[in-house]
């Protein structure tokens, strides 16, 4: 197990460096001066002497990249001249939007898909079979930047629900604001984090300390298009990865012997079939954490959430270089460590893995 | 390259189920769009300025008409926009015909689709049966490689990759047009060529694992070791032996990456990062701002993009349910 | 922040020819206009018809969010919205009058280029500070000397002829610049701001620029200060107990941003905020029928247009270039794709400019014309490209195909357009004539100092970054720098802009019309040079 754990994060280690790697070859084989391109749109001449110095764009190729690994290792992303502020700053202060919508997304794909995809597994070519087949079929068909205008469309428009548009800072009136500490500290990262009002925590603190429910209402009227735009892909695979599991694991020996010794059938269906179909889906979810990320910037677009994905697009549209390396390794890495995560929480519930 | 048995399976779960078959009706007839699109468009989809004479404004679909406002010298004025015959789902915020640049947007996502799978088969295959085959450290080097790569949303890669290369469109001659069959249509339509390339950076590593897995499967089989016994060259086994026995899986999943290719395609015309604007995602775009009084701008081109994909995945699906190859669920780039 | 965002400065401003006469002679009687002083006085605040207990909180929307926090590193019309709240500006620019006392309450031309300027001894910072006279020369000198570390766009496109600036005591300081006095007080009457010298070198501001995330880290004279500040997101701020002036109208405002009109439009109709800017034409008549919400709108000073770069064929013919613009309708492309919101223009700057032409007509559709001049170019078959943004003007892909689509009707010319983000059309507008990518290309420019001179220097002078090249044009506008007196420098303009009209290096589209969405309840008429002053709102 142990020994599992540490091979699976020496991978990941070296997927991470490799990660670090692409985006800095990226870098030195584009088209260019590379001050231009780390000074970002536009900058004038002199921004672009002081970025050739600052960050070493003299030197051999060989001493940037050792450099520019030392300085990840420590968490420092470099500077955006183009934003004046450190990447890593700007990456943090990002990073609990995208986390906000990212869970509710799942949390909706979770709530849907399973309960569905029992259905669909156990009521095969039934009406109901049917309606879930074609529902997650549409689901993984439709691009999510046509699903979110459509939502915004049908319920925005012709049924006057009202959606967020400036994200989720809008609606918080500043009356639960989050402090953070003013660093996160393990000694080598510190980084200013300044503050940000969670629209989740606000409305949370808020029913528990005020018995209010208006701020949670504003909260669930704020997040429920976006997470729906970005939950449904998800809300189709898993459904028809339940669905396939069910069929399965239904026709395995076990479940036959337990109906003939008279256990309830619901019984048998939520604790033991689920149980072990849940394995594989955990692994897809992890697998698909790059789907969710990608999807995010899209969302993000769409409903204008102040998250990561915006943020890329913003640094494509200034070519902010520094802070797109910043985001594109931020997310890669986080996929790699969500999925080390997936790999123990898998390898803890079926742990002859460790094994193959 | 396609064993009797494979064919035999997939007829049978073709006819045992309808979905395969809606799959194909509607590839068939995406296909004759992409072909015949001079001939089904109605009007030059670049062409401009379709507009209702007397207010400017856009026409609605057939049978719909709708309300806006209008200055007129200054003066706002409330004016209804019926629609017109030649324009059946009406025309967009420049005037464009919206069926005809349906029509050739679906040219746009399988030219797209089709050209990046195929490059990314080029570059993933070759690569994936020597990793597979010789092993070692060529092989060790490409996992960590493919690793590396998966490791990156595909979205999110393409959206660097572009950053640095920037975007570049490339005009593909339209031979119905050249050969004078349609009068009126664009003798050449432009095709975003950075994004097909970056398309198949972004995907072929999955063909390399795939191709790696099945020569390394195949490597030891009998008949394999049977043709090195007789003094045939490395390079005759992959060509002859190993690449035409891993062509099933391969072709399952060049059809889900189509399905992939078109929807990031979609999606980074509509984020404006494509650098072409006949295109379904960039329609979709464009009709964002006028959602509330013009939503067909927007309807249409999204209802083509889900129906490609559709038809490709349940392709897909069908190819896997029949030949059963080791591609599952999880292996979808997007 | 950029070096090209004055590409989407929205802060122009004009001055009428008679007006420009009115301020330069002003200035040199050495007279800061008196009668319109009494409005800005903090004393006659006696009218206050609102409910002194309620607090009046308002959000105000803007396009972009300052990804700067110091106030000299942008030139940019949306930060400005924002930032000229906490940094005031010293004096106050009223386009079409010209400047007059704010925190500055008199000034005079001294000759020699330089400016004598007396400032109120009653103002505060934020943090208690009192303003002096060094204070403004240092804000100055940080802008524009190069001595300072900081390259500020402020200083360098909106104080482009001011040299320096010096105290002669607590209340009184001296402004020198290189050019003549009318251009230079369209200047620093425009961007002249206060930063508190002392609180501002503690923080580094004369190494780097100012940078922070907390509201601290804010520090003006203004009548509002910083209570809140997300990065990226928004800034609260509060009215500042202290302030010299007049009280403003609302309490607590916070400023964020949306990129998507759709978006704005929505956070005005369901009443997350109070005031936006460039509201599409499309959604006028939607706002408008809500009870709740109004539209202002008024022509701004940015132009529309497609430079074509003469370093390359076909647009290094002057029969091509009039060509294009023979093809393209103003008026229906104004019709259809802006609603009938804006205007068509024959010459670089729009009709309220110093210098601009009133004796030329916009080119009117001709396709015979421009069939045969493309002809006599000997471009005839050529094969071109229009590239333009996305989002960063109103309707601007949308009247870019338009346009391109008219060239494209041209039997002996196709064209196409080729919509990209706006990266890469600012790239290659400050990319010079040397193997351009995309050489005919869509960009949109506020005519800042309310002068023709910034309308066209940028673009046919600077050897490294000119889009056009005309020797005859270059040495125009160089000499006209130097005239001193006004009637004959604006003649100068005229001319300059008669000889862009001939020589067509763009395709000229439209004057911009800036749309507002608002509260129904607020006061407001919106200023021609697309700036908003919180103080001149009331509810």
């Amino acid at each position: 197990m142990l020994k599992f754990l540490i091979r699976r994060l020496l991978q990941g280690i070296l997927v991470v460096w490799g990660v670090i790697t692409v985006m800095f070859i990226l870098r030195a084989v584009s088209p260019g001066d590379p001050a231009v391109l780390m000074a970002g749109e536009g900058a004038d001449d002199e921004i672009i002497q002081r970025v050739r110095e600052a960050e070493g764009l003299d030197e051999p190729l060989l001493s940037q990249y050792l450099d520019y690994l030392g300085s990840i290792l420590v968490g420092d992303f470099g500077f955006s001249w183009e934003a004046r502020s450190e990447v890593t700053a700007i990456v943090i202060r990002r990073i609990p939007a995208t986390i906000e919508l990212a869970v509710a997304a799942t949390v909706v794909a979770l709530v849907i898909a399973v309960p569905l995809g029992v259905i669909s597994g156990t009521r095969r070519n039934e009406p109901a079979d049917y309606g879930a087949t074609l529902f997650s079929l549409l689901g993984i068909s439709t691009p999510n930047f046509w699903l979110g205008l459509m939502l915004i469309l049908v319920l925005g428009v012709w049924y006057g629900i009202p959606y967020p548009s400036i994200g989720t800072s809008s609606f918080s009136t500043g009356s639960f604001v989050v402090e953070y500490p003013s660093s996160i500290g393990l000694g080598l990262f510190d980084f200013p984090t300044g503050r940000r009002e969670i629209g989740f925590t606000a409305a949370v603190s808020a029913v528990l300390f005020e018995q209010s429910l208006s701020e949670l209402g504003a909260w669930l009227r704020h997040i429920t298009l976006p997470a729906l735009t970005l939950g449904t892909y998800f809300t189709a695979l898993i459904t028809r990865l339940t669905r396939s599991g069910m069929i399965d694991e239904l026709g395995k020996p076990y479940v036959t012997s337990m109906e003939a010794k008279g256990l309830p059938r619901i019984l048998i269906l939520y604790k033991h079939t689920l149980r072990n179909t849940m394995i594989p889906i955990i692994t897809v979810i992890g697998l698909q954490i790059g789907t969710l990320a990608g999807g995010a910037v899209i969302t993000e677009t769409v409903f204008n959430w102040p998250g990561l994905g915006l943020r890329l697009i913003d640094a494509l549209n200034d070519r902010d270089w520094p802070v797109i390396q910043g985001i594109v390794i931020f997310i890669a890495v986080g996929f790699v460590v969500i999925n080390i995560v997936v790999d123990a929480l898998y390898n803890y519930l079926d742990p002859q893995v460790s094994e193959s | 390259m396609i064993s009797d048995r494979v064919r035999s399976n997939l007829r049978q779960s073709f006819s045992e189920s309808l979905l395969p078959k809606i799959g194909l009706g509607i590839l068939v007839v995406i296909v004759v769009m992409t072909l015949f699109a001079p001939l089904l468009a109605t009007h030059d989809p670049t062409d401009t300025g379709h507009f209702d004479p007397e207010t400017g404004s856009e026409y609605p679909p057939l049978g719909h008409s709708y309300e806006t406002e209008v200055a007129v010298d200054g003066e706002f004025t409330e004016v209804t926009i019926e629609s017109n015959s030649t324009h059946v789902l009406g025309t967009n915020t420049v005037g464009q015909d919206v069926y005809s640049r349906l029509i050739y947007g679906a040219r746009v996502s399988v030219i797209v689709g089709l050209s990046a799978t195929l490059l990314a088969l080029l570059i993933g295959v070759p690569i994936g049966l020597l990793a597979g085959y010789y092993g070692g450290r060529v092989d060790d080097g490409l996992m960590r490689v493919a690793d590396t790569m998966l490791a990156f949303p595909a979205l999110v890669l393409a959206l660097a990759l572009i950053g640095v290369f920037g975007e570049r469109p490339v005009g593909i001659p339209d031979p119905i047009v050249m050969a004078g069959f349609a009068e009126g249509m664009p003798a050449t339509i432009p095709i975003p060529g950075t994004v097909t390339i970056v398309g198949a950076l972004v995907i072929w590593v999955w063909f390399a694992r795939v191709a790696r897995g099945e020569a390394m499967s195949l490597r030891n089989a009998e008949y394999v070791k049977a043709a090195r016994s007789f003094g045939t060259s490395h390079a005759q086994i992959l060509l002859k032996h190993i690449l035409p026995n891993s062509m099933t899986p391969i072709i399952v999943l060049a059809t889900i990456q189509v399905a992939v290719i078109i929807l990031l395609e979609a999606s980074l015309a509509y984020l404006g990062f494509s650098g072409t604007t006949l295109s379904w995602g960039y329609e979709i775009e464009r009709g964002q701002d006028y959602l509330r009084r013009r939503p067909w701008v927007s309807i249409f081109p999204g209802i083509g993009i889900m129906l490609a994909v559709i038809s490709v995945n349940l392709l897909g699906d069908w190819f896997r349910d029949a030949l059963d190859p080791n591609v599952d669920q999880s292996e979808r780039g997007a | 922040m950029l070096n090209n965002s004055h590409l989407n400065v929205q802060n122009n401003n004009e001055i009428r020819r008679r007006k420009l006469l009115k301020l330069t002679g002003a200035a040199t009687t050495a007279t800061g206009v008196t009668a319109i002083a009494g409005c800005i006085s903090a004393d006659d605040d006696d009218d206050d018809d609102a409910d002194p207990d309620e607090e009046e909180e308002i959000t105000v929307t803007l396009t972009e969010f300052p990804d700067t926090i110091d106030p000299l590193d942008h030139i940019t019309g949306d930060y400005f919205d924002i930032y000229d709240h906490i940094y005031e500006p010293v004096f106050e620019f009223d386009p079409g009058d010209g400047i007059f006392p704010w925190i500055a309450e008199d000034w005079e031309v001294t000759g020699d280029g330089s400016t004598e300027v007396s400032i109120r001894d009653d103002v505060t910072f934020h943090n208690g500070d009192t303003l002096t006279a060094d204070d403004i020369a240092w804000t100055i000198n940080r802008s524009v000397d190069p001595d300072f570390a900081l390259v500020s766009d402020l200083g360098q496109f909106g104080l482009g002829s001011i040299t320096g600036a010096e105290a002669i005591d607590e209340t009184q300081l001296e402004i020198t610049y290189g050019g003549a006095p009318g251009l230079a007080e369209f200047e620093f009457g425009n961007y002249a701001r206060a930063m508190n010298r002392e609180w501002a070198e503690d923080r580094g501001a004369d190494e780097d620029v100012l940078s922070g995330d907390s509201p601290e880290d804010f520090n003006g004279t203004g009548p509002y200060e910083v209570v809140e500040f997300e990065p990226e997101v928004e800034i609260v701020v509060e009215k500042f107990d202290d302030y010299w002036g007049e009280e403003p109208p609302f309490d607590r405002v916070t400023f964020n941003a949306d990129g998507e009109s759709s978006g704005r439009f929505n956070a005005l109709e369901t009443g997350e905020t109070d005031l936006t800017i460039n509201i599409l034409p499309e959604d006028v008549g939607d706002v408008r029928d809500n009870e709740d919400t109004d539209i202002r709108n008024v022509p701004s000073f940015r132009t529309i247009f497609c430079p074509m770069k003469n370093s390359v064929e076909p647009y290094d013919s002057q029969e091509f270039r009039q060509a294009m613009n023979y093809c393209v309708d103003q008026e229906e492309i104004i019709e259809t794709i802006l609603s009938g919101f804006g205007t068509p223009t024959s010459q670089p700057v729009s009709p309220d400019i110093n210098g601009y032409n009133p004796d030329l007509e916009p080119y009117p559709q001709d396709y015979d014309m421009a069939e045969s001049l493309v002809e006599e170019s000997g471009y005839g078959g050529v094969e071109i490209e229009l590239t333009a943004p996305q989002g960063r003007y109103v309707n601007d892909a949308e009247i870019a195909e338009r346009a391109a689509d008219m060239i494209d009707e041209l039997p002996n010319v196709d064209c196409s357009a080729n919509i990209v983000d706006f990266g890469t059309v600012s790239d290659e507008n400050a990319a010079g004539l040397d193997d351009p990518d995309h050489p005919f290309y869509m960009i949109g420019w506020g005519t800042v100092t309310g002068d023709t001179d910034y309308g066209v220097q940028g673009f046919f002078v600077p050897e490294e970054t000119r889009s056009f090249a005309d020797d005859d044009l270059t040495d125009a506008i160089v000499e006209s720098q130097e005239i001193e007196d006004p009637d004959e420098r604006r003649e100068a303009l005229q001319e300059i802009n008669a000889q862009i009209h001939d020589l067509a290096p763009w395709v000229f589209l439209n004057v911009q019309e800036s749309i507002y969405g608002i509260r129904e309840d607020i006061q407001w008429e919106p200023r021609a040079d697309e700036t908003i002053y919180l103080w001149e709102m009331s509810v």
